[in-house]
């Protein structure tokens, strides 16, 4: 392993690890007040989660320490392989994964599950940032072609059923192929054709013509549109998020006072729903402070991409920036009712495993970027 | 081709403006999230906390006129839903019918609600409650609550009425009075988890229930029991379809007992035809036949068109505007004094006394006697009955028929009020259930018309005296009890079905009095299609016979010495039971008796006064015969009802 020259290490970006620890850490309480109740009541450890959540970190660190380690220009050699890799992992999860909750996501690992399609987000924006830094491989009729990379992993993932991952995927091939230098155009053209295709999708499976997507999919879309639609399943969901929100006002009910989080009004509290547990306890100023942080380490990833040595590490640095900004987007804009369900968790704070590595992982690049920028000229 | 760095770098940069815009965007719905609508947020999670479990008044006791309770209000376990924390509404359905042993439907329709709480089933057993809380379901509990029982089982059903799973009033007194019985609903609220389990520091409040008040009937517990024993053996000896009793005090309308059988049970009731709940003494109007000639002569005597001194010749048949009415007794009864007719039940005098009334003047005297109006008596339902207006040109021959009962239909409670005005010297007492209400301000009277006199009081003891002399002396002899002095009227009438008069069904019916001179009850009996023999003398008279016998020593009558009769002038009456007509009518006559002969029969199934009975020479002995019931009327027009 290469050493890292002791220059690099004055360019670490101290104020995204504090960012991300802080997140981090708030998340590791917010876990608690939202799993203790029902983990006492079960006769349960109530640090349960906690601890989980602290063991992952502990790996996730591990894996970003590897990542930050070895020289970013190194792993184009890896891009190929590592892009099979995780079509194979994908495609394994399929035959052999565990079924919960309707679909199949997971891996076991001893006494963990792990997500290969939370892995396969990494090493999608590596393999993009890796084609798209030759801008010859993106113009006129190839502008297809990144898209076409993130078909085969992306239609894995949909047949788990996991639509919001996928998403997520489709946010960040246009986010990258954008910054990469794509004709706008092109980019318009596919984004319509993509909606032309989603609406028509949904359409036909709500007609019953064909089952392209799953009757729970549909339900939740639905109950997005009209909350009251269905309040006993998906739309109680985010009926009791926004209760949850809405009644925690400007200052919160105070830590653990959440009473909506507290007595189990609110589903699948320390995951999906986690924000609004935050957002109950701590109110307004709690939330905000939440999406400010989330900016300012947005922020951050941004300086980096602009500061970059070199265009494959600005269009990593935008992947990773995308990859937090859609999860954030999607999450939050789910636990306040304008985004429909989809059970993408919120990085750093959402309790799982394998969430928690490829935020982190991510956090990796963006912190092997930043080491090796290009000179501050000024 | 290559892509310049500024331009990357001017891309990252919108691609920031926009992260920013979106992010902005996030904490717009925030502010308006948690800071526009916090109040509205904070009441849904209240709602979604604040559980109310209903706490039903006690509904106020039934007694009879004696105290004796006969519908109180007990507590049983309830199981309730809060339909909002039904999750799965389906499922818990199922769960529930299964475990209750109640309709899927039914459950899943109160379920879907939207109501802060539902019923789901009273009286719950110990088994029951355990299973629901072993099932443990969300937003389905158990509680406490005052419910019906009846300590003495079902008496009077059909008067009393059923209560609802809400603890309303669903027909009869219950439904009457609900309004005083119900009482006012309270309610306790808890603060529950979403599972439902009540928080030791929540909020709690509760707001107690007031009971409703007390009922006190005018029914009499010990004769209700025996109207419904001798009710019931009455239909089940004659083969009756239905049968009621209805039995008053006439001097002051107070309904002393009202049995209607078949009959049901109040804790089962939906295990029992529906029409058994009916209280047809005041919901179902009929024909009331030949008792109703009673009011006829009352008409015609208060009017002067009839004195007692009246004779009518009775050639066995009258012709009116074309149409011949026939009398039941073939021969007809040739000449009879005012009294004799109604004696003998003479169908052509009644026909003639309707024809001499007049439209105008008969119809007034219907009116008087509320025939065709409510009586305003304190049950829900009540009929008018049917009687036409002279203004509807009226045929003359139904004023004739309307003289014997036909051709206008009461209920029978409006026949027995009739009677009662007769019995109580002309005054007007409408018939009621309820004695007093016990409310928390004190005891009020039952919401009913104040009583009135409709007939002169001559008149009124004359046609009194008359029908004494029916069961005395004629047709209704069965009916006498020695030493009570019975009074009344027995009846026949053809039932009417899809507008036209059967051939084969009747109706028959005694209605009477006892004492005659100082009344103490007045009643109704009423056989719907008896099954055999069917006349009103032989199978309703011994009835109202045995009701008086049982009825008087418990309201402590003691018997009258009647003067009997003499025994030296005294002749034994011949046995003709089983003979041929031609012999019995021969044998009688010769031994010196007045022979009226009923029905078209060749053989004596029964005999007016009985075998051996010693009468005074040149008695009427009215023999009845085998043969099913000559249709006299059926050729009439007009017949009213069903």
């Amino acid at each position: 392993m290469k050493e890292i020259p002791r220059r690099y290490w004055r360019n670490l970006d101290i104020p995204l690890i504090l960012a991300v620890l802080g997140l981090f850490l708030l998340g590791l309480f917010v876990i608690y007040s939202a799993s203790a109740s029902r983990l006492i009541n079960l006769n349960s450890d109530p640090f349960y989660y906690v601890k989980r959540q602290v063991i992952a970190a502990v790996v996730g660190l591990t894996g970003l320490i590897a990542i930050l380690s070895i020289d970013y220009r190194v792993w184009r050699r890896w891009a190929k392989i590592g892009y099979f890799l995780s079509i194979l992992l994908l495609g394994a999860t399929l035959v052999m994964g565990r079924i919960a909750q309707g679909s199949q996501r997971w891996f076991r690992l001893g006494s963990f599950n792990l997500q290969p399609s939370e892995i396969a987000k990494i090493v999608i924006i590596v393999v993009l940032a890796h084609y798209l830094e030759k801008p010859g491989s993106f113009q006129g009729k190839k502008i297809l072609y990144p898209f076409l990379l993130i078909t085969v992993p992306m239609a894995l993932i949909i047949l788990q059923p996991d639509l919001g991952t996928s998403i997520v995927f489709v946010g960040i091939v246009f986010a990258m192929t954008y910054v990469a230098g794509g004709n706008i155009r092109h980019l318009g053209l596919i984004a319509l054709i993509g909606i032309v295709a989603a609406t028509a999708a949904i359409l036909l499976s709500y007609y019953k013509v064909v089952k392209i997507i799953q009757p729970y999919q549909l339900r939740r879309l639905l109950a997005f549109i009209d909350p009251y639609s269905d309040p006993t399943d998906s739309g109680w969901n985010v009926i009791q998020s926004m209760v949850a929100i809405g009644s925690g006002g400007f200052l919160g009910k105070g830590y653990l006072n959440g009473t909506q989080s507290q007595l189990y009004f609110l589903p699948a509290n320390h995951t999906d729903f986690i924000f609004s547990v935050a957002a109950e306890e701590f109110g307004f100023v709690g939330a905000s402070l939440i999406l400010c942080t989330y900016a300012f380490l947005i922020w951050r990833g941004i300086k980096i991409a602009l500061l970059a040595k070199d265009r494959f590490g600005t269009l990593l640095a935008v992947g990773c920036v995308s990859y937090f900004v859609f999860h954030l987007i999607i999450n939050v804009g789910m636990t306040v009712g304008i985004m429909p369900v989809t059970g993408l968790p919120l990085p750093f704070l959402t309790y799982g495993g394998s969430t928690l590595l490829t935020s982190l992982m991510a956090v990796g690049i963006l912190l092997n970027v930043g080491l090796r920028r290009q000179k501050i000229m000024f | 081709m290559r892509v310049s760095n500024s331009l990357v770098s001017r891309r990252i940069m919108f691609l920031f403006a926009l992260i920013t815009f979106t992010v902005l965007l996030l904490a717009g719905r925030l502010i308006y999230v948690q800071l526009i609508r916090n109040d509205f947020f904070i009441g849904k999670a209240m709602d979604q906390r604040l559980q109310s479990i209903p706490v039903d008044a006690k509904r106020g006791t039934i007694y009879d006129r004696n105290g004796i309770p006969l519908a109180v209000s007990v507590s049983a376990n309830a199981v309730y839903a809060v339909p909002n924390q039904v999750k799965d509404k389906e499922s818990t359905a199922a769960k529930l019918s299964e475990i209750l042993d109640l309709d899927l439907e039914f459950v899943l329709q109160r379920l879907q609600k939207n109501t802060a709480s539902e019923w789901i089933k009273k009286r719950v057993t110990a088994e029951e409650t355990l299973a629901i809380h072993e099932a443990n379901l969300p937003g389905i509990g158990v509680v406490e609550n005052p419910e019906r029982f009846y300590p003495y089982g079902s008496l009077a059903p059909q008067v009393l009425g059923i209560v609802g799973i809400d603890n309303e009033g669903l027909e009869g007194i219950e439904l009457f009075y609900d309004s005083y019985l119900r009482g006012v609903k309270g309610e306790a609220i808890f603060e529950r988890d979403a599972v439902g389990q009540i928080i030791d520091h929540g909020i709690k409040a509760y707001t107690p229930s007031i009971d409703g008040a007390d009922l006190v009937l005018t029914l009499d517990f010990y004769i209700q029991q025996i109207a419904e024993k001798e009710v019931r053996r009455a239909c089940l000896e004659t083969g009756s379809r239905l049968g009621l009793i209805v039995i008053a005090d006439p001097k002051t309308g107070e309904i002393l007992a009202n049995a209607i059988y078949p009959s049901y049970d109040l804790l089962d009731y939906n295990a029992y035809p529906i029409e058994n709940r009916r209280n047809i003494t005041v919901t179902d109007p009929y024909e009331p036949g030949s008792t109703f000639k009673a009011v006829t002569a009352a008409a015609a005597l208060d009017s002067g068109v009839a004195t007692l001194n009246t004779h009518f010749f009775d050639p066995g048949y009258i012709k009116v505007s074309g149409w011949t009415i026939r009398c039941w007794n073939r021969g007809g009864h040739g000449p009879q004094s005012f009294t004799q007719t109604l004696e003998n039940s003479c169908n052509p005098f009644y026909a003639k006394l309707g024809i001499d009334l007049g439209g105008e003047r008969f119809y007034h005297y219907l009116k008087t006697f509320k025939f065709g109006d409510r009586l305003g008596i304190d049950f829900p339902g009540e009929a008018p009955g049917t009687v036409r207006p002279p203004s509807e040109k009226i045929p003359l021959v139904t004023w004739a028929n309307i003289g014997f009962g036909q051709g206008l239909t009461c209920t029978p409670m409006q026949l027995l009020a009739a009677f009662g005005a007769i019995a109580n010297d002309g005054v007007f007492c409408v018939p009621h259930y309820v004695k007093a209400i016990r409310t928390e301000a004190g005891e009020i009277g039952p919401e009913i018309p104040p009583s009135e006199r409709i007939l002169d009081q001559n008149v009124a003891n004359m046609v009194s005296k008359v029908l004494r002399s029916v069961i005395a002396n004629g047709s209704g002899k069965k009916a006498d009890v020695k030493g009570y002095a019975v009074a009344g009227k027995t009846g026949t009438a053809q039932l009417v079905e899809h507008g036209r008069y059967s051939h084969s069904k009747t109706v028959t019916s005694f209605a009477g009095y006892a004492p005659e001179h100082d009344p103490r009850i007045v009643g109704l009996l009423v056989l719907w299609e008896p099954q055999g023999a069917f006349y009103g003398g032989i199978i309703a008279s011994p009835v109202f016979a045995r009701l008086v016998e049982q009825i008087m020593p418990y309201l402590g009558v003691k018997p009258e010495q009647e003067s009997g009769i003499d025994r030296r002038l005294a002749v034994k009456v011949p046995d003709v039971l089983g003979k041929p007509v031609a012999e019995a009518q021969r044998l009688l006559t010769e031994a010196g008796f007045k022979v009226e002969t009923a029905g078209l029969g060749s053989r004596i199934i029964d005999q007016i006064p009985a075998p051996n009975a010693e009468v005074y020479p040149h008695t009427t002995v009215i023999i009845y015969t085998d043969l099913d019931y000559l249709p006299v009327y059926s050729e009439l027009p007009d017949p009213i009802g069903v």
